[in-house]
């Protein structure tokens, strides 16, 4: 290819004017194609994706229950009946419930109860640890002190004893659960803004005259957020794994389409030979979380190399 | 010229409560620097110097450090003076970055890692400079609006800068544009090529001398009276550390400012101070002339430094290291503390801790045995000082 000295001249001519934005946007996108490059993150990404839509598309794939949509409709003439029965295709439990209508609108719920469990609990701990790791002294030793109280306590048996002292319903267990799991991000947030805190660069932001809060929101959290990012994740499945738990031992309303709920209803049948209730709403929760943990995983090689994946 | 002080550091002391004690980092230290001059504070790892580089901006973390006793005075041209230690938060934030800045040893770990050098920049001029970058863009200050004026401070959310950008293209373009144009005049001030691509980049992607040039075009974005460099050099390779202390020197030269060099690296100091203090054990033990301090020490300490630097023509196994160790800081004995140390100890040393004496004008040493210069004299003919340090190679 040959090139006179006038189309040279062109092909100098202005470069592209990026914004200190885009320079940003373009690094995030260099994160997410470094993450899709592990196939197991993929895998994870298409079955949260699958989740997703089966989530919003409930409606369309199994028409809704009235008055209440996440109570399943009960076919009485087909109590217990096995996968692959006229219009069950995952069969029903033992009142008649559909148990694919159980599994797809319990998608809804198991969102529901992901998302704000964990934007609470990620909001709220933050805010605890970032005060705590910011004031020091005596702000950090009392709420450390508060922190490790609920530490102490093993995670189901409290959410467990908190879900059922407020009595059985759903919008109970996600109390329960944002109430175990702030405790966490508190803590990693806490130790990571104490190690960035001490990194030259918040000093030399001091020594141009920044304020505090300029320096907490630009130098310290963007650089003491990745581990957060990755505990949230993998939250997104804990979160189901102990709300189902949470059901399965009844503190969800009777007959809610909740996977936990499901694989309780399911629980008897389970030594008469009839597998198909828990199975497939165990199936569900095992899926959800694994889906959750493999991104998770993915996300902590590439944001945080230091840690070994596996 | 001793009108002209810029900065007066009167008998700091600074401590840090530890569980065995209080830790004596820095004690009764007094110094002056005037416009325009360098100072070069000298002395081994842990004997108070970065303490008192970092006191100077109030830096020293509080608690577990304390200020004991002293002041450190600050002469703001046009607006008098002002007792740094004692003033408001608000009042420091104002010196920092626009009267005073500095300089860090690891520029790997003085820049952002997350954030662009641009935006990095643009944070000096939002913390001082809001007004020049408005009336660039052509707002009047007192006019600006709300979020014009948080754009300038660069303290808008993610959210406020969109909606400025899409409901007031012009204005929005004419801000960036004038943020941009600060930012990179000030890398092009340092001697980067390019400033604008550089603006763009990540820390990571620069090397190590492009890091510290823009570390330094970050100290010195808003003029300040005072550099402090605190080791500018240690961490760079050795062909680099020339032409970044070559720039410091360009740039005071040109704006007039001062530099307080915090190093124990004594080349840096013959070839670039105008006075050196040596530090030892939070004490400040000798001052003066650079070059007549090099050429002639009278501190046994100055003496044992100069001895301990490594030069080509020092023959194999002759480094003249200095017995023992840094004494500890935590509840130090009344003695000179570097008598343990020393050689030429006598009785004296051990009663009490020795006072500056001004020996000559401009000189001035803490030692009881400096009378007896004579016999130190003679001493330290044994110690071979390397040609490059007491400036024999040069002349």
């Amino acid at each position: 290819m040959t090139t006179g000295p006038g189309s040279k001249k062109t092909a100098q001519s202005p470069t592209p004017k990026k914004s200190a934005v885009t320079v940003k946007w373009a690094r995030r996108l260099e994160v997410g194609r470094e993450v899709l490059r592990n196939p197991l993150t993929v895998i994870g990404l298409t079955i949260i994706f699958l989740f997703l839509m089966m989530a919003v598309f409930a409606p369309l794939l199994a028409e809704p229950n009235q008055p209440d949509p996440y109570q399943s409709p009960r076919d009485w003439s087909n109590i217990d009946s096995p996968p692959g029965v006229a219009g069950h295709v995952l069969g029903t439990d033992s009142t008649g419930g559909d148990v694919l209508y159980g599994i797809i609108w319990g998608s809804r719920l198991s969102l529901q109860l992901s998302v704000t469990v964990v934007l609470f609990t990620l909001v709220f701990g933050t805010m605890v640890g970032s005060i705590a790791a910011m004031r020091g002294g005596r702000i950090d030793n009392l709420l450390m002190r508060i922190v490790d109280v609920f530490l102490s306590i093993p995670e189901l048996i409290f959410a467990l004893a908190i879900a059922a002292v407020l009595g059985p319903s759903f919008s109970n267990i996600i109390l329960a659960l944002a109430a175990v799991f702030w405790v966490k991000y508190a803590r990693i947030i806490r130790g990571e803004i104490i190690k960035v805190k001490q990194a030259d660069y918040v000093a030399a932001a001091r020594v141009v005259g920044d304020s505090s809060w300029n320096i907490y929101r630009k130098d310290v959290l963007p650089n003491a957020a990745t581990p957060l990012i990755v505990q949230a994740t993998l939250d997104m499945g804990n979160v189901v794994l102990i709300g189902a738990t949470l059901s399965f031992i009844g503190l969800a309303q009777a007959g809610l389409t909740e996977w936990g709920a499901l694989v309780s209803a399911g629980q008897s049948g389970l030594l008469a030979g009839e597998w198909w209730v828990s199975t497939f709403a165990g199936l569900a929760i095992v899926l959800w979380a694994l889906a959750f943990n493999l991104v998770g995983d993915g996300l902590r090689d590439v944001l945080d190399p230091k840690t070994e994946g596996r | 010229m001793s009108q002209d002080w810029l900065l007066k550091v009167d008998n700091l002391s600074v401590r840090f409560q530890s569980r065995g004690g209080d830790a004596h980092a820095v004690e009764g230290v007094s110094f002056e620097i005037q416009r325009g001059e360098t100072l070069a504070l000298v002395g081994e790892t842990g004997c108070g110097k970065s303490v008192t580089a970092r006191s100077i901006l109030r830096l020293v973390p509080e608690p577990p450090g304390k200020y004991v006793a002293g002041s450190i005075k600050l002469n703001v041209e046009g607006k008098g003076v002002v007792d740094i230690l004692s003033a408001s938060t608000k009042e420091v934030m104002a010196i920092r970055g626009e009267r005073i800045s500095m300089i860090f040893q690891d520029p790997g770990k003085a820049l952002n890692p997350s954030l662009t050098i641009g935006s990095q920049l643009a944070e000096v001029f939002g913390q001082h400079r809001v007004e020049m970058i408005l009336e660039s863009a052509g707002i009047e200050p007192a006019r600006a609006s709300r979020a014009e004026k948080r754009i300038a401070k660069q303290r808008a959310s993610f959210v406020q800068l969109r909606f400025f950008q899409l409901t007031r293209r012009s204005k929005a373009a004419a801000l960036q544009k004038s943020i941009d144009d600060a930012v990179a005049r000030s890398l092009a001030d340092t001697g980067i090529p390019n400033p604008r691509k550089i603006m763009k980049s990540y820390p990571h992607e620069l090397s190590g001398g492009m890091k510290q040039r823009v570390m330094i075009a970050q100290a010195l974005a808003c003029d300040p009276d005072l550099l402090i460099a605190d080791e500018p050099t240690t961490a760079l390779d050795v062909t680099i550390q020339a032409r970044i202390l070559e720039l410091i020197q360009d740039m005071q030269k040109r704006r007039g400012m001062a530099v307080l060099y915090i190093t124990h690296d004594l080349s840096i100091v013959r070839e670039f101070a105008d006075r050196i203090a040596v530090m030892y054990a939070g004490h400040i033990v000798e001052t003066g002339p650079a070059q007549e301090v090099l050429a002639n020490p009278q501190h046994p300490y100055t003496n044992g430094l100069l001895g301990a630097i490594p030069h080509r023509r020092t023959p194999r196994g002759q480094l003249a290291a200095i017995p023992g160790s840094v004494p500890q800081l935590i509840d130090p004995p009344e003695q000179c503390h570097f008598a343990s140390r020393c050689q030429w100890a006598a009785e004296a040393c051990l009663g009490h801790v020795p006072q500056l004496h001004t020996i000559q004008p401009n000189r001035k040493v803490a030692c009881f045995r400096f009378e007896e210069a004579e016999s130190l004299s003679v001493a330290k003919t044994d110690m071979p000082i390397p040609a490059e340090i007491s400036g024999e190679a040069r002349r």
